[in-house]
C-alpha cells in the first residue's frame, strides 16, 4: 500500500514539469492522435501494455522511489520518467499498437500443421503476438532510458553537483536493464527461436543506429563528414525502423505466416518508421516565425539533402554565414538559407514516397478494419 | 596467444599454491559463536543440515596462527571433509582444469570477437575492449568440462558439442556485457589492470556497448536453437539485474540480512554459473537428473567463487585484485565477512545500515573484520559450498573432466586474484 503510495507521489511530482519527450517522434501531427486512438479501439484493449508485472514489481517502485532524488537536478533520467507516465497516459505506444494491427490484419495462421488454435486469439490476435507487442515497447523504452546516461567527464561544476549525475545514471542503467531483462525472459517465453533471433538483431540494429548519433569526439565532424542520402536512410533504419519492422516481421513467425507475409509485414514497418522519421525531421522548417529558435540536427533529413543539392562547397560558405561573432550557430539564419532551396521539399517528397511504400505493401492482406487502420497510420505521416 | 600465457600463469599460481597447503596440515579447532542464517531462495547452506539447523554454534576450524596474520597473501584453507577425497582426491588421478578445457577453449576470444563485428569501427574497439584473453575464463571453463563430462556421462564420448562451445561463448558475453554495465553503475575507472570502458570512452557509449554485446549473445542463443537453453540462458540476464537491484536496499534485521546477501550473490554471481552448467547439460543428455547435478554444482561453485571474492576485498593489495581493496565497503555494501563480524562487533550494525557513509567508517569496518572472524568463518562457507559442490558432481560418471571440475573446486577456494 505504501509502496503504491509512492508510486503515485512521485508520478505527481514529475508530471509537474514540463515534458519533452515524446514516444515516437520530436512532434506529431494534429490528427495523429486521432488516427491512433481509432486503431487502438481495433486491437480489443488500450495500449498500455506496458505489463503491469513490470510496474509493479519491487524493482521499478525502488527507482521511482530513487528518481524522487532527482528533482530538481538536470539528469535526462527525469525527462525520460516524465514523457514515459505522459504517454502511458495518452496511449502514444504506436510500436506496440502497429504490431497488433499487422497481427489482426494478417489473419489467423493458414499453415494448418502449426499448433495455433484459432479460439486462443483475442480480438484476432494471438497471445503469443500480445506479448511480442509488449517486448517490443519494452526494447523501446529500455533504449529511452538507456539514451539518458550522461556522460560524466562532460559535466561541469555549474551543471550541478556531480553526485546527482552519478546517482541519475546508476537509475538509468538499472531501470533500462530490467526493462530488457523482462524482453529477454518475455522472448525466451515465446519459444520461438526466430523470433529470438529477430529482435536481438533488431536490439543490435538499435545500438548502432543510437550509436551514429552519438556526438564524435571531434566537435566540428558531423559538419565535415559526408553524410549522403544512403547513409542518413541506413543509419535512420538502425535507429527507427528496424525494431517495428522486425517486431511486424516476428508477428507474422508467431502465426506461422509464409515468408512472403513476414516480408510484407516488414517492409510496411521499415517504410512507415522512415516516413514517420521524414516527417519529424520537417517540422522544425514547417513552421513560420514563431519556433525560430529551435535548432536542428545538421543531420537531419532535410538539411542532408539540401547540402547534396547545394554541394559540400556552397554548404561550408552556408555554415560560415550562420555563425554569429561568438561562433555560435545562428538556426534562425540557416533555417531561411536551406528554406529558399529544394531540400525542404525534396524531403517531403521522400516522405511521401516512404508512405505509399507502406501502403503498397499491406494489399495484399485482406481488406479489414485492422488493414484500414494501418493504412491511416501509413496516411498521417505525410500530414506536415 | 595471449590466453597461453594466461594459462601458463594461472597453473603457476595454481601450483604454488598447492604446495602451500600440503604444507598446512597443522589446525586449531575452537568453537565460536557464530549463527547462520538459511537461505531459502538460494537453498539450504550445505553441510550444516547434518549439524541441526536450531544450532547456533557450529564448528569450525582456525589455522595455524601464524597464517592467520597473514590475511594478504593466503587465504586461510581446511582440508575437505572425507565425504570424497579419499575415493577421488588423490593428487595422481586429479586433471588439470586449465590443461583440459584448453583444447577446448582454443582461439575462444577471437571467435567471440568475430561474432561482435560491426562495420562500425569505433563500437567494435569497445565490444572487443575486454575479450583480449586476459580474463580468468574461468566460467568458459566450467562451461566446456561440464559439458563433457555431461556428454561422457550420458553416452561415453567425451568430445565437445559445437553448442556446447557456443553456450560457454554466450555464457562469457552476458558475463562482460554486465561487467561493462556494473562499472558505470559502481563509476569504476579501473578494471583487469586497465581502464574501464566508461573511464575511457564514456559513460553512454559503454552502456550501449554492453546493450550491444548482449544482442550478440542473444542472437548465438538463437542460433542454438534450443527453446531449454534460451530459457535457462534468459533466466541469467534477469538475475543479474535484480541481484543488482538487490544492493541497492539493506535490511534492517541481522537475519534476512544474510539470507539477502546469499540471494545476492546467488542472482549476481552463481546463477550465471549453475545455469551455464545446466545448458550444457541440456545440449549432452536428456536425463533431468543430469540437469540437476550440473546446475547444483555451478551454484554451489558459483557462490563458494563469490564469498572468496568478497573475502579477497579485505585481504588481497590492490595490486593482486586488479583494482582497490575495500571496494565493497567504499561501494556501501556489507558483504560476507561484514556481516559476521558484525555478530562479535555489534558497532558495526550502525555502519552496515548507513553504508559506510560517514567520514571513517570504511577504515572502521575494515579494522573490524580484520580483528573479527569474519575472513575465516567466510572462507569456511565457501568451503562448505565447495563440499556440496564435489558431492554433487562425483553423482556423474567418472571422467578427466569430471576430477578436473572437483579440482577446480580446490582453485576457486585458494585463488588470489
Amino acid at each position: 500500500m505504501t509502496l503504491i503510495g509512492c508510486r503515485l507521489s512521485c508520478i505527481g511530482l514529475l508530471n509537474r514539469g514540463q515534458r519533452n519527450i515524446h514516444m515516437f517522434s520530436n512532434t506529431a501531427p494534429s490528427n495523429w492522435n486521432k488516427v491512433v486512438s481509432d486503431a487502438e479501439k481495433i486491437v480489443g484493449y488500450p495500449t498500455s501494455f506496458m505489463s503491469l508485472r513490470c510496474l509493479l514489481s519491487d524493482e521499478l517502485s525502488n527507482v521511482a522511489m530513487h528518481v524522487r532524488k532527482l528533482v530538481g537536478t538536470k539528469h535526462p533520467l527525469l525527462n525520460t520518467a516524465r514523457g514515459f507516465i505522459y504517454d502511458s497516459r495518452n496511449n502514444l505506444q504506436m510500436r506496440g499498437l502497429v504490431v497488433l494491427l499487422m497481427s489482426k490484419a494478417a489473419g489467423p495462421s493458414q499453415n494448418t500443421a502449426s499448433d495455433l488454435i484459432s479460439q486462443d486469439m483475442v480480438c484476432g490476435i494471438y497471445p503469443s503476438q500480445r506479448n511480442l507487442a509488449e517486448i517490443t515497447e519494452l526494447i523501446h523504452t529500455a533504449f529511452l532510458v538507456h539514451r539518458g546516461v550522461v556522460n560524466l567527464k562532460e559535466w561541469t561544476n555549474s551543471d550541478g553537483p556531480l553526485k546527482d549525475m552519478q546517482f541519475g545514471n546508476k537509475m538509468a542503467v538499472l531501470s533500462g536493464d530490467f526493462l530488457l531483462a523482462n524482453a529477454c525472459t518475455g522472448l525466451a517465453q515465446l519459444k520461438n527461436t526466430k523470433v529470438l533471433g529477430l529482435i536481438s538483431s533488431a536490439i543490435g540494429d538499435l545500438v548502432q543506429g543510437i550509436y551514429h548519433e552519438m556526438p564524435n569526439s571531434l566537435e566540428e565532424n558531423s559538419l565535415t563528414e559526408d553524410i549522403n542520402m544512403v547513409t542518413w536512410e541506413e543509419r535512420t533504419f538502425l535507429s527507427h525502423g528496424a525494431l517495428l519492422a522486425k517486431s511486424c516481421q516476428a508477428a507474422m513467425e508467431l502465426a506461422k505466416h509464409d515468408k512472403d507475409a513476414q516480408r510484407l509485414a516488414y517492409e510496411y514497418g521499415k517504410h512507415l518508421s522512415l516516413g514517420h522519421k521524414l516527417n519529424s525531421d520537417l517540422q522544425p522548417f514547417m513552421k513560420s516565425g514563431s519556433a525560430d529558435g529551435e535548432t536542428f540536427s545538421l543531420d537531419s533529413a532535410p538539411v542532408v539533402l539540401h547540402r547534396q543539392i547545394i554541394g559540400q562547397k556552397r554548404w561550408r560558405h552556408q555554415l560560415q554565414q550562420a555563425k554569429t561573432i561568438g561562433r555560435q550557430m545562428d538556426y534562425a539564419k540557416l533555417r531561411s538559407t536551406i528554406k529558399l532551396e529544394g531540400g525542404v521539399t525534396s524531403t517531403m517528397d521522400l516522405c511521401r514516397f516512404h508512405s505509399s511504400k507502406a501502403l503498397e505493401s499491406i494489399q495484399r492482406f485482406p481488406s479489414s478494419k485492422a488493414r484500414s487502420a494501418l493504412e491511416n497510420i501509413a496516411s498521417a505521416v505525410t500530414n506536415f | 596467444m595471449n590466453m597461453a600465457i594466461q594459462w601458463r600463469y594461472c597453473r603457476k599460481w595454481f601450483t604454488g599454491t598447492r604446495n602451500l597447503l600440503e604444507a598446512l596440515d597443522f589446525f586449531n579447532g575452537r568453537f565460536i559463536k557464530f549463527s547462520v542464517y538459511f537461505n531459502r531462495g538460494t537453498g539450504p547452506v550445505p553441510g550444516f543440515g547434518k549439524m541441526g539447523l536450531s544450532s547456533k554454534y557450529l564448528f569450525t576450524s582456525y589455522l595455524h596462527s601464524s597464517i592467520l596474520t597473514r590475511h594478504k597473501s593466503r587465504l586461510p584453507y581446511l582440508r575437505f571433509s572425507p565425504v570424497c577425497s579419499n575415493r577421488i582426491h588423490s593428487d595422481a588421478k586429479l586433471q588439470d582444469p586449465f590443461f583440459l578445457a584448453q583444447k577446448d577453449l582454443n582461439n575462444f576470444y577471437d571467435d567471440i570477437r568475430k561474432e561482435l563485428f560491426v562495420s562500425k569501427s569505433e563500437l567494435n574497439s569497445l565490444c572487443d575492449y575486454y575479450f583480449d584473453g586476459t580474463g580468468k575464463a574461468f566460467r568458459p571453463m566450467v562451461a566446456v568440462l561440464m559439458g563433457r563430462a555431461c556428454n561422457i556421462h550420458n553416452n561415453k564420448s567425451g568430445d565437445l558439442l559445437p553448442d556446447q562451445r557456443s553456450v560457454a561463448m554466450i555464457s562469457e558475453m552476458i558475463h562482460t556485457a554486465s561487467l561493462v554495465h556494473d562499472d558505470v553503475i559502481d563509476g569504476s575507472d579501473r578494471r583487469r589492470g586497465k581502464s574501464t570502458i566508461n573511464d575511457v570512452w564514456g559513460e553512454q557509449k559503454a552502456i550501449l556497448a554492453g546493450d550491444f554485446i548482449l544482442s550478440v549473445a542473444s542472437m548465438a542463443l538463437a542460433r542454438i536453437g534450443n527453446d531449454s537453453v534460451v530459457s535457462v540462458l534468459s533466466q541469467v540476464i534477469d538475475d543479474l539485474v535484480r541481484g543488482e537491484f538487490m544492493q541497492l536496499g539493506s535490511k534492517e534485521k541481522e537475519d534476512e540480512r544474510f539470507k539477502h546477501y546469499l540471494e545476492k550473490t546467488f542472482k549476481k554471481t552463481a546463477s550465471l554459473i549453475a545455469n551455464t552448467c545446466k545448458a550444457v547439460s541440456f545440449l549432452g543428455s536428456i536425463d533431468p537428473d543430469v540437469h540437476e547435478i550440473a546446475y547444483q554444482y555451478g551454484r554451489n561453485v558459483g557462490i563458494a567463487f563469490q564469498l572468496v571474492d568478497d573475502v579477497l576485498d579485505f585481504t588481497s593489495c590492490a595490486s593482486q585484485l586488479g583494482k582497490p581493496s575495500a571496494t565493497d565497503l567504499r561501494l556501501g555494501l556489507a558483504t560476507g565477512p561484514v556481516l559476521f563480524a558484525c555478530q562479535q562487533f555489534p558497532e558495526l550494525d550502525a555502519m552496515i545500515m548507513r553504508r559506510f557513509s560517514s567520514r571513517g567508517d570504511v577504515d572502521l569496518a575494515w579494522q573490524y573484520v580484520l580483528e573479527s572472524d569474519g575472513v575465516d568463518q567466510t572462507n569456511f562457507l565457501a568451503q562448505r559450498y565447495c563440499q556440496e559442490a564435489i558431492r554433487q558432481v562425483s553423482l556423474l560418471h567418472p571422467s578427466p573432466e569430471r576430477d578436473a571440475l572437483i579440482r577446480l573446486t580446490e582453485m576457486v577456494l585458494t585463488r588470489d586474484k
